[in-house]
């Protein structure tokens, strides 16, 4: 008999939880198509930039046009529906299959397991924000040239903050939605509801004057916020909203986690 | 409590453990000392078997009390002795979602092979329990005696010092049943300590060196399987034809202590050769056919079931 593995590094038991969930979702034809649609809004906006690019040296003419708002909100539809497809499933399917005591019997604590499917929806969402993101600030930069150095970096540090914050948020819902049933479809509806409720709710409630109170609206001002309107209350209160979205979504995690990792 | 010593250093060490679940005491006073390379945990439903391998595990934490495993603390080295043993759980299934070769690997990388390094264990232990071409097939759609192996393998894919198995027979029909219990009798010659948690007491019987016995959240026995099964001393069967109530009177009159009887079977106490002689002379004039007489021996289902009762008869 060989000699028993060491205990392995938490970080070890949360890149094998966030991988397998991964090759999980990739598996799946409707994520692939999903992941594929997220890489469409970057390359129509390369291409805007571009024509845009090309017409004002061509004609002169001054396009007075921020497309880095735009394409962040259209890369939130295709973002959001992936972070769906892939958090919604992910704790509900082992809860039907009872295997949580399995990761118990295994050198893995509570948080780990909740971390671990958290970031499997937390990373492809922040990187497909981001990334193309990036693509198109280099773009600016260096060859449609309507950015300084100092722009870029601004830039960059306020899509690192929309893509971590909303990452984060919508892992939040979707892991926090699964955890609360064993049914992945129930957990697509429940998490759904969260996107349009509380929105609906604050605007009926306040005849049309409420701030955001959904994790998809909230996403939506904080954007306007950074690259628009400017850092005011509203665009604050988003980013709070936010965070909560995903550290309630962490909380029911790891009580579930906590609650059904037992024998 | 009955105990008897063991010769070998003790790998699961149990003392005065208190543990409650939902408010209700489940391990009360636990205390055992197992040093046997196989021991078998058996008792009735809800005697806390479930919950004690909760606590050898540290995923459950005790009220009070302390526990050691391959001489680790618990709850303190409670990753380590999950790291060191593979578990194979009644009531868990497979990891869900893809192949079985995909779930046996994933539950060596949780505990800490790299990815690699644990397909290729996983392809070892399938293999050795001689999973074919079906491990590239989802594990949803496994037959109850696949799923027994895909979750064995998932126990042994990172090489574990200490296999604990829960009811790993359950659902399985004869020849599947006894292949199984040949390869965890291979696993435990190989040098592993194995926990066999099981309703099947044949199986403990033949697998065991050593038992513990709980009963409502107790150790009614803690020690060798061997004291248990030996052959009585003193006490012989008989059996054979003619073997009636007054075939035990007679006896009876003779001196001889009769234990008990059936239709075909009485055991006597033999203190020597006088009690032989009686038996063989009560045997003649009655005119029995006796067809076999020998000492008396007990299944390991027997003492388990005395023991139980004499337990009940305490409380």
């Amino acid at each position: 008999m060989a000699g028993a593995e060491r205990k392995p590094s938490s970080l070890h038991v949360l890149r094998a939880i966030t991988a397998r969930e991964l090759r999980l979702a990739w598996r799946r034809r409707l994520l692939k198509l999903l992941f594929l649609a997220s890489v469409l809004p970057p390359v129509i906006f390369i291409t805007v930039i571009l024509v845009r690019l090309f017409v004002e040296r061509s004609f002169g003419a001054d396009l007075d046009w921020d497309p880095m708002l735009r394409f962040l909100q259209f890369q939130a539809g295709p973002v959001t529906l992936l972070a769906l497809g892939i958090g919604t499933p992910c704790v509900a399917r082992d809860r039907a299959e009872d295997v949580l005591f399995l990761y118990a019997t295994r050198p893995v604590v509570p948080w780990h397991y909740a971390l671990g499917k958290l970031a499997a929806v937390a990373l492809p969402a922040a990187a497909l924000m981001l990334l193309p993101g990036l693509l198109i600030a280099v773009l600016r930069l260096t060859v449609t040239q309507d950015l300084g150095a100092a722009g870029a970096g601004l830039l960059l540090l306020k899509m690192i903050l929309v893509s971590l914050v909303m990452g984060w948020a919508y892992a939040g819902l979707t892991v926090g939605a699964s955890s609360g049933v064993k049914r992945a479809r129930w957990a697509m509806l429940l998490a759904i509801a969260f996107l349009v409720f509380p929105d609906m709710v604050a605007q009926l409630v306040t005849f049309g004057r409420a701030w955001p109170m959904g994790p998809g609206s909230a996403v939506n001002r904080l954007m306007e916020s950074l690259f628009d309107l400017g850092l005011d209350g509203q665009g604050l209160w988003c980013l709070a909203l936010l965070m909560l979205y995903g550290a309630g979504g962490a909380w029911v995690s790891v009580q579930r986690a906590q609650r059904e990792m037992i024998p | 409590m009955l105990s008897a010593p063991a010769a070998a250093a003790p790998w699961i060490e149990i003392e005065n453990l208190h543990l409650d679940r939902g408010g209700r005491p489940v391990l009360v006073d636990l205390s055992a000392r197992l040093a046997g390379r196989a021991v078998g945990l058996v008792g009735a439903n809800g005697a806390g078997k479930s919950t004690l391998i909760g606590a050898l595990l540290g995923v459950l934490r005790a009220r009070s009390g302390r526990a050691s495993v391959l001489g680790l603390p618990l709850p303190a080295a409670a990753r380590e002795v999950r790291a060191r043993a593979g578990v194979m759980a009644e009531q868990a299934g497979i990891f869900p979602g893809g192949s079985g070769v995909d779930a046996v690997a994933f539950a060596g990388m949780m505990s800490g092979l790299a990815r690699r390094e644990a397909l290729r264990r996983a392809h070892r232990a399938l293999d050795a329990l001689e999973v074919g071409e079906e491990r590239y097939r989802p594990a949803k759609g496994y037959s109850t005696g696949m799923r027994q192996r895909c979750k064995l393998a998932m126990s042994l894919v990172h090489d574990p010092e200490l296999l604990i198995l829960d009811e790993p027979t359950v659902g399985l029909d004869p020849p599947g049943r006894a292949q199984l219990l040949d390869l965890i009798r291979q696993l435990r010659d190989e040098g592993r300590h194995v926990l066999l948690s099981t309703h099947v007491l044949r199986d403990a019987e033949g697998l065991c060196d050593e038992l513990l016995l709980l009963d409502a959240g107790t150790v009614s026995y803690a020690g060798p399987v061997a004291a248990l099964t030996q052959p009585s001393a003193g006490r012989l069967v008989a059996c054979g034809d003619g073997l009636d109530e007054g075939f035990a009177g007679a006896l009876a009159a003779a001196g001889v202590a009769v234990i008990s009887r059936d239709e075909e079977h009485l055991v006597f106490s033999s203190r020597g050769d006088a009690d032989l002689t009686a038996f063989w002379r009560v045997a003649a004039e009655r005119g029995a056919a006796v067809r076999r007489l020998g000492a008396e021996l007990t299944t390991l289902e027997d003492a388990v079931v005395d023991l139980m009762e004499a337990g009940h008869g305490r409380r």
